[in-house]
């Protein structure tokens, strides 16, 4: 009987670990659900942490996953049990859905500083940079880089590409947009031909860029301001976006507060940071975006030197939402051929 | 006997509640947008799913089988291969080396830039297959070697007066012989490809290659579409009980630990030198195939960033958390095991061969349910209530604990049955029960299967990339899912050092499991 009564201590001693390590901490903890590459050394999570924390008592906590999707699917399979205060790494695409499931509360602020190109009208989740979908290539190394959309994907001689999953990752998502919305009806076609040029399809874009800095394939799914990092961070003028003729889909990356969270003041206190200067400032050199509400002078002179993306493409939220499932199962059969 | 019908109770109410719960969400779930259950069921996609898995699975037991005969053949026919024994001990490592690490291993032998790289791209059918014959054939080796124990004398005696060649003693001696075993052999390695997860999820994946686990896990953990996740593992499970129920009809179940011994070796070699030498090629290079993942392991850690992972806080953690995952699954499956056996045995000791019979089949019952269908089972069943991610550990310890209770059944069991039938009426007559019992009588009579018991549902759940995937998030990162991660990243090199850090680590817990309860007590055997 004694072996019966330790093994029930030992359940109810697995059961309390969770339970402690959840608890234990005098400040209040603001937990921020990201993607990595916003928390990576390099990335722009580091130094907001420690600018926020100058000024909020508190501390500051990421949970880091692959990418943006990542985010929503990891927030639905918490459900109301989450433990997120804030969520910051959805985009454009996503938010409708985001909103539909009412974990989100409006953030109620009036966003006067916003630098958008239009203006931003949504209740519940806060802009914070925004960019434009491109396929990055060393000049060095590819000497003509498609020109459009259609000559990548229909002249079976361009060159491999790296992409991510639109099941995980926002710029997956966005480039299965920007197919749709060249090609609208013929997109599974598209993706069809496509798709023995596509080296792998990964998680998230930190893996993508990681593969085509190893060489893995010429053209690497990223944006327009990729160039800027290495331009900036390692003085190197090598790297370019492809131009595309049929324009580039443009991302806003937001932030939204719980409703469900224990520490709404301090999250609403994190989204007038976002907004503020000291956070605009740290966004163009760490997370190679254009900043969501800082003037276009205050940008380093290397943004000047990019390609420009006009037209800018762009589906509504309300319209992604409606079709992003019946679209990603689109681009998984067009895959699995 | 009352402890034991609880434990028995419990395991299958942990199996079938979860179940229920996917059958019960199958009429009220539709996905979040606007699939119905129907449409999922036609779309396409599982369709190719569903053709994948059957596909792979088909293709790997081809392949396990065809070589796995070839090469137990060549070891039959040549009992004196030097250091014969240990090779064939060699195969059984790949029993207890994790899939993720030897995922890595392959990478690091066939990969674009491995040793020999093989095809133009490893991440697919091809790599998904190479994993599967590395692991399905030296266990067809170790199944089918104890065949050309049961050839009769008189057949290789005739076999030689009539001068028969390799081929025609082949075709009329040993095909027969081995005739008999091939289906259950085949259907279990099909099994273990069909239920495969970890080699799927890193070595395949793509929209191209995915099995219906990894297709569960990804409508989880990617789309969140817990409607196409419930058909999918009610698909899988469906297909689960077939194999199970075809199995059942081949009632010949194989041994976990065969003899490897060839006991008349003599009339086999009289073939001619032509042939000795074939058979030496075929082991050399079996044996090179399975040992060359774990060699490029140890070999690519040796030159890669060794210290520098070694100094990351993560893989301490995922090492803290994998031993506190693998020791209490162990110590969970023992215990559950030890009151079922007891029972079991008590019962057929009382002549009550039914309830004995019961009390064995509920702990069995997990081998034919998939643990990914469990997971999801349970998933779907707890997360209107709880964060699942903050049970993830107890969750992964209980499902492992579980998956380890058949195993312990065919280690444990018949020492267990064999012990009451000798000194039940001895404990009755002493009063001698519970604690003391097992302190005076039982532990010292099996300390050798309990250590190897606890041992190795210990090193395979430290091991196990299934649940965890399914649980796991970074806060809660065991070595196989930090493992996984650095894979995703293509970290190849850090990713070779925590493999053979994990399988180290691995080791030494076998080891020092085994020689703590196991102890030197061997005297009397």
């Amino acid at each position: 009987m004694r072996f019966f009564y330790s093994f029930i201590c030992f359940t109810l001693l697995s059961i309390s670990i969770p339970v402690i390590s959840a608890e234990s901490a005098d400040k209040p903890t603001l937990n921020v659900y990201t993607y990595d590459s916003f928390t990576s050394d390099w990335g722009p999570g580091p130094k907001v942490k420690k600018a926020f924390e100058e000024v909020c008592n508190c501390t500051l906590n990421y949970v880091a996953l692959e990418d943006g999707v990542s985010l929503l699917s990891r927030l639905k399979l918490e459900g109301r049990h989450t433990k997120a205060d804030i969520v910051l790494g959805l985009d454009t695409n996503l938010i409708a859905n985001a909103e539909a499931t009412g974990y989100f509360a409006p953030h109620e602020m009036a966003l006067e500083n916003s630098t958008l190109p239009e203006k931003w009208t949504n209740s519940h989740f806060i802009p914070y940079d925004f960019g434009y979908f491109a396929f990055v290539y060393d000049k060095d190394k590819l000497k003509n880089p498609p020109t459009s959309l259609k000559a990548l994907i229909e002249n079976p001689d361009s060159p491999k590409i790296l992409i991510q999953d639109p099941r995980t990752s926002t710029p997956g998502l966005g480039l299965l947009l920007w197919v749709k919305k060249v090609y609208g009806d013929k997109a599974e076609e598209a993706w069809e031909k496509l798709a023995p040029r596509i080296v792998t399809v990964s998680k998230g874009w930190s893996e993508a860029y990681g593969l085509f800095l190893k060489d893995q394939a010429p053209l690497v799914l990223s944006y327009t301001t990729s160039p800027a990092y290495h331009m900036i961070a390692e003085k190197k003028n090598n790297f370019a976006a492809a131009k595309f003729s049929e324009g580039h889909y443009q991302q806003i990356e937001v932030a939204g507060m719980i409703a469900a969270s224990k520490n709404k003041e301090l999250a609403k206190k994190f989204l007038d940071f976002i907004q503020g200067e000291t956070f605009q400032k740290i966004i163009p050199t760490t997370n190679w975006m254009y900043p969501a509400a800082l003037d276009k002078t205050e940008l380093p002179e290397a943004f000047n030197t990019l390609i420009d993306p006009e037209p800018a493409l762009i589906f509504s939220s309300d319209e992604v939402n409606k079709n992003r499932k019946a679209w990603v199962s689109e681009w998984l059969n067009a895959l699995a051929k | 006997m009352k402890a034991g019908i609880l434990v028995a109770l419990f395991v299958i109410a942990f199996i079938t509640v979860p179940l229920f719960s996917l059958f019960f969400a199958s009429g009220t779930l539709s996905g979040e947008q606007t699939a119905s259950f129907s449409e999922i069921w036609n779309s396409s996609y599982i369709r190719r799913v569903l053709f994948f898995s059957l596909w792979q699975a088909f293709l790997s037991t081809l392949l396990s089988i065809a070589f796995a005969i070839v090469v137990a053949r060549a070891f039959a026919r040549y009992p004196s291969f030097p250091f014969r024994s240990f090779f064939l001990s060699l195969f059984g490592l790949p029993l207890i080396v994790p899939a993720v690490v030897a995922v890595i291993g392959i990478i690091t032998v066939y990969g674009k830039s491995g040793w020999l790289p093989i095809g133009s791209n490893l991440y697919g059918l091809l790599g998904i297959l190479l994993a599967h014959v590395f692991f399905n054939l030296p266990l067809a080796v170790r199944l089918f070697l104890p065949v050309w124990n049961q050839i009769p004398e008189q057949h290789w005696r005739i076999a030689s007066q009539l001068k028969f060649n390799s081929i025609q003693q082949w075709k009329h001696i040993e095909w027969p012989a081995l005739r008999e075993s091939l289906p259950s052999v085949a259907l279990l390695v099909f099994m273990l490809c069909l239920t495969s997860f970890a080699v799927v999820l890193t070595l395949g994946g793509g929209p191209k290659s995915t099995t219906l686990e990894v297709a569960i896990y990804q409508s989880l953990r990617f789309d969140f579409d817990p409607a196409q996740a419930v058909v999918l593992a009610l698909l899988q499970l469906g297909l689960s009980i077939l194999v199970a129920i075809i199995a059942s009809r081949f009632n010949k179940i194989p041994d976990v630990e065969p003899d490897l011994n060839i006991k008349n070796p003599k009339h086999q070699s009289e073939t001619g030198k032509l042939d000795k030498m074939l058979q030496i090629t075929l082991i050399v290079f079996a044996i090179l195939f399975v040992s060359s993942p774990l060699l490029a392991i140890f070999i690519d850690a040796a030159r890669g960033p060794i210290i520098s992972v070694l100094s990351e806080r993560n893989l301490w953690k995922a090492t803290a958390f994998s031993l506190l995952i693998g020791l209490s699954a162990a110590t969970i499956s023992l215990a559950l095991s030890w009151f079922l056996l007891n029972a079991s045995a008590r019962a057929s000791y009382q002549n009550k061969s039914n309830l004995s019979q019961w009390l064995l089949l509920s702990g069995s019952i997990i081998f034919v349910v998939p643990p990914l269908v469990i997971g999801t089972g349970l998933f779907i069943l707890l997360a209107d209530f709880i964060n699942v991610f903050d049970w993830a550990i107890l969750i992964v310890i209980l499902i492992n604990g579980l998956l380890g209770i058949p195993f312990i059944i065919r280690t444990l069991g018949p020492e267990i049955r064999q012990n009451t039938m000798k000194y039940q009426r001895l404990c009755d007559s002493l009063n001698l029960k519970g604690w003391q019992r097992f302190k005076h009588l039982d532990f010292p009579l099996l300390r050798k299967p309990l250590g190897l018991s606890a041992a190795l549902v210990t090193v395979f759940t430290m091991g196990d990339l299934g649940i965890i995937a399914l649980f796991g998030s970074p806060e809660t990162a065991t070595l196989p899912l930090l493992l996984y991660q650095r894979l995703g990243a293509y970290q190849i090199p850090q990713a070779a050092v925590t493999a053979a850090f994990l399988l180290i680590i691995s080791l030494i817990t076998f080891w020092l499991l085994e020689k703590i309860i196991s102890g030197k007590t061997q005297k009397d055997m």
